[in-house]
């Protein structure tokens, strides 16, 4: 009997810890595989629940906007890169910082306007289109339009309009995938009025 | 190198089949449903020993007066069966399998394209190069 209540009290002093996740943990590597194909997944589900390719586009922007909006907090939490002061600078923390953190590349910046307004980004190999081959009755979809979405949304919260769309793809014969980003205009923040 | 290369599906269907073009098709199409009996043979004979040995590889199914069968099945019990033309005798079964492997890598890109539904016909580009090299390799 002692015994048994000796157990109880025992119990009842077990308690669990819950880990503790800080957005400025180091990295937790998901496999590439796992990501490629729940990728995959979403996408064709997409297509097989909208009629045509535009439509599916248009979901793919709009989610990634989704999670551009709340991906560009824990960037800037976790990467500490401060404020930038030109585009190119803007350019450079994309390309060098960004994507190297959620997608393990790093695409190269090329092909900017002459006014430095506009660039590309050329990415080797796309972490989202391993295994991926478009069917014929495909051939207007953009795979990876989740892309656009996230770098659109992020900039967005960030005061910058830009424009970001898929000018070549290897889905659909092309040697490289280039990600044309154009931007557009500050956003400028709206005071309330009457205060400086 | 191979003169027929065909895939078949579990329930014993074909998801691919692909000859080389001078040749008579449909003499393929039935070296290889004939061979379907030979390889489930193979299976329940040594079933055992291959589910402990993680071998999949089959073997030579059988020869023919111009032709040799080979045979290989993976654990999804998904079959590929591989003609060769008797002649070219310098074929290792070394290399067989190595082809047999090949191929298997590639089914599995395949199955791994989202836009692929499993147990359609396969239409791939890059499954077609494939085995297309391997039919070429050595002719």
């Amino acid at each position: 009997m002692s015994r048994q209540g000796g157990r109880g009290t025992e119990s009842k002093k077990m308690y669990w810890y819950l880990p503790f996740i800080s957005p400025s943990a180091s990295l937790q590597l998901m496999n590439s595989e796992l990501f490629t194909l729940t990728y995959g997944a979403l996408v064709t589900q997409l297509c097989k629940d909208y009629e045509n390719d535009d439509d599916v586009n248009k979901q793919l922007d709009k989610m990634g906007y989704n999670i551009g909006v709340r991906l560009i907090e824990d960037f800037l939490a976790r990467s500490n890169v401060g404020r930038c002061h030109d585009f190119r600078e803007t350019a450079d923390v994309i390309a060098k910082i960004a994507f190297k953190m959620y997608l393990g590349i790093t695409p190269s910046i090329t092909n900017w306007s002459p006014g430095g307004d506009e660039f590309s980004l050329i990415l080797e190999n796309n972490p989202l289109v391993d295994f991926v081959e478009l069917p014929d009755n495909h051939s207007t979809l953009i795979y990876s339009n989740l892309l656009c979405g996230v770098l659109r949304g992020a900039l967005e919260m960030v005061q910058m309009a830009v424009d970001v769309k898929f000018v070549q793809d290897t889905l659909k014969g092309d040697s490289v995938t280039e990600i044309r980003m154009k931007f557009i205009r500050r956003i400028e923040d709206n005071l309330p009025a009457g205060e400086e | 190198m191979a003169v027929c290369i065909a895939v078949i599906a579990k329930e014993n269907y074909p998801l691919y089949i692909r000859s080389v073009p001078t040749e008579n098709e449909l003499k393929f199409h039935y070296t290889v449903h004939t061979s379907l009996d030979v390889v489930d043979e193979k299976i329940s004979a040594m079933g055992k020993a291959l589910v402990d040995q993680r071998e999949l590889y089959l073997g030579l199914l059988y020869p023919t007066e111009d032709y040799k069968v080979y045979g290989y099945v993976t654990n999804s019990k998904v079959k590929f069966v591989m003609v060769v033309d008797s002649s070219n005798t310098a074929l290792r079964d070394n290399e067989i399998r190595s082809m047999f492997r090949k191929l298997h890598n590639s089914y599995t890109d395949i199955m791994c394209n989202p836009f692929y539904n499993p147990g359609d016909r396969i239409h791939s580009r890059a499954f077609d190069t494939m085995v297309n090299s391997m039919m070429m390799q050595v002719c």
